[in-house]
């Protein structure tokens, strides 16, 4: 690890009257895998969607990378109307969008790197069936590979297992594993099974009563170590 | 048949290109009214349209720019983000739609010109478009097409999934709201020619009629004004041959059209699952 990847000083979100966040003050190391845990409406995910910048952030500020790098984002629902006639293949195509130029069609490039997005998450076979034509652990599937399609430094994921059966659960957790400690990329993602994650990583971010924290779970898994 | 296409042609030139440009242009941005879950908003939108020609008659202003004005007007409020709202987007939809109904009737009872000629323009007659009407279509609605299809990438992720979008450095609400401006511009120029049922019907039946033949994006996009531009001139012909009121038989071709469409994908689905192997 080198250095924080992100930084929140003092960061406050609040929907309307309503302060979910108060006074947050994180650095999240470079290269670490952070599963963000805590009860419903803790605020796990308001503090994810600050630090994308999906939401504003009432006081305080957070510095983050993504204005030079995007991350890869993996919503908590199913956000992909089932009505849009796009295939599989075209959903992760949407994941490069700021490296494609416009006008030019996929580069040979472009084009392997979605074939192997969804071949690691075992959806080739799929990839020419519309979003409606899936069951909900391939959406879900679909939209981790649209996040990892571009190759992004930091993955940010909000319960990206929460369609998934226990099998393709502990596959994607795998995978993302494999790409944190083999290729070192930062991944924080909200999840809601601690024994599971204690098993996986040393330490997690505690977002309880609106504050945050990053505290050590024990044995753990080396990511952190 | 083919006499009546011949004398369509000769007689009402502009008519026929008037209406197979009207129809593809709002055939092809019909498809996103659909996707987008916001059928109701053609109709509104059409509706307003009406309305501002029938204010512009008051005021002695030209029909188009009274209904320019009242439909961005629309298209502007209706863009303020109504998740956090205590009242749905639908419903404002709605209200709008009721009182530019009502108010069109009770403008063009105070207007000054005969009441026939403004239920004329109100409520158009696609058959008796002008030169003139041709050329301010054409103004409006091409560059309004173009628009739509060099931005059609950043403006269909938007839809898709707005979220994921802005993280890719997508500003959605531009493209949104470019989205809704075009739309508005095209249902504008297009309302006093075509009349708001027309619109409306080009809107919703002829993209449904694409969405129900096809699930790829591109084809469906190819597939609406396809449907719009055939449902527009055998609708024409149709009604030239026999008398009928050209908008209303237009209207009649494109419901007939979809309903051809949903049971030839009904016998397409019914028939390949017997030929795939188990």
């Amino acid at each position: 690890m080198s250095g924080s990847i992100i930084t929140c000083e003092d960061v406050c979100v609040a929907y309307g009257r309503t302060e979910v966040l108060h006074q947050v003050n994180l650095e999240i190391p470079e290269g670490i895998f952070l599963p963000f845990t805590g009860p419903n409406g803790s605020g796990k995910t308001s503090l994810l969607r600050a630090m994308l910048g999906l939401i504003p952030i009432r006081r305080g500020r957070i510095h983050s990378p993504f204005h030079q790098n995007t991350a890869g984002y993996v919503p908590q629902h199913k956000v992909i109307d089932p009505l849009f006639p796009v295939s599989v293949r075209q959903i992760v195509g949407m994941g490069l969008y700021p490296k494609r130029r416009r006008f030019r069609p996929l580069s040979a490039e472009q084009r392997d790197a979605i074939e192997n997005a969804l071949a690691m998450l075992d959806m080739a076979e799929h990839a020419d069936k519309t979003f409606r034509e899936l069951s909900g652990g391939m959406k879900q599937k679909t939209l981790i590979a649209r996040a990892l399609v571009s190759g992004p430094d930091v993955i940010i994921m909000d319960e990206p297992t929460s369609e998934l059966d226990e099998q393709s659960e502990r596959e994607v957790l795998g995978y993302l594993l494999k790409l944190n400690r083999e290729q070192g990329k930062t991944v924080l993602m909200a999840h809601h099974d601690l024994e599971l994650m204690r098993t996986l990583t040393s330490s997690m971010c505690q977002v309880r009563h609106g504050k945050a924290a990053i505290v050590s779970i024990g044995d753990g898994g080396p990511a952190n170590a | 048949m083919h006499e009546a296409m011949t004398c369509l042609y000769c007689q009402f030139p502009e008519a026929l290109r008037a209406g197979l440009l009207v129809s593809a242009v709002c055939a092809l941005l019909g498809v996103f009214v659909i996707l987008k879950r916001a059928v109701f908003i053609g109709i509104t939108l059409s509706e307003v349209a009406t309305c501002g020609v029938a204010a512009s008659f008051l005021l002695g202003i030209p029909p188009l720019a009274g209904s320019l004005v009242l439909v961005l007007a629309s298209v502007s409020l209706l863009a303020i983000p109504f998740e956090k709202q205590r009242i749905p987007r639908d419903t404002l939809m709605g209200i709008m739609f009721i009182a530019a109904s009502a108010l069109s009737i009770l403008l063009v009872s105070k207007s000054g010109p005969g009441l026939m000629e403004v239920n004329a323009v109100l409520y158009g007659d696609l058959i008796l478009s002008s030169k003139k009407e041709l050329y301010t279509l054409l103004a409006l609605l091409v560059p309004a097409l173009v628009l739509f299809l060099i931005f059609l990438r950043p403006i269909l992720y938007s839809f898709i999934d707005r979220e994921a979008a802005r993280v890719l450095g997508i500003k959605t609400w531009i493209w949104e709201s470019l989205y809704f401006l075009m739309l508005g511009v095209v249902i504008s120029a297009t309302s006093q020619i075509a009349g708001a049922l027309l619109v409306f019907c080009y809107l919703v039946v002829c993209p449904a009629t694409a969405l129900i033949l096809s699930k790829r994006i591109k084809w469906v996009l190819a597939i609406a004004p396809i449907a719009g531009m055939l449902a527009t001139f055998l609708g024409m012909v149709i009604s030239f041959e026999h008398d009928f009121p050209t908008n209303q038989t237009i209207c009649i071709v494109s419901c007939v059209l979809f309903g051809i469409a949903a049971a030839a994908s009904w016998i397409y689905r019914k028939i390949i699952p017997i030929n795939q192997p188990h």
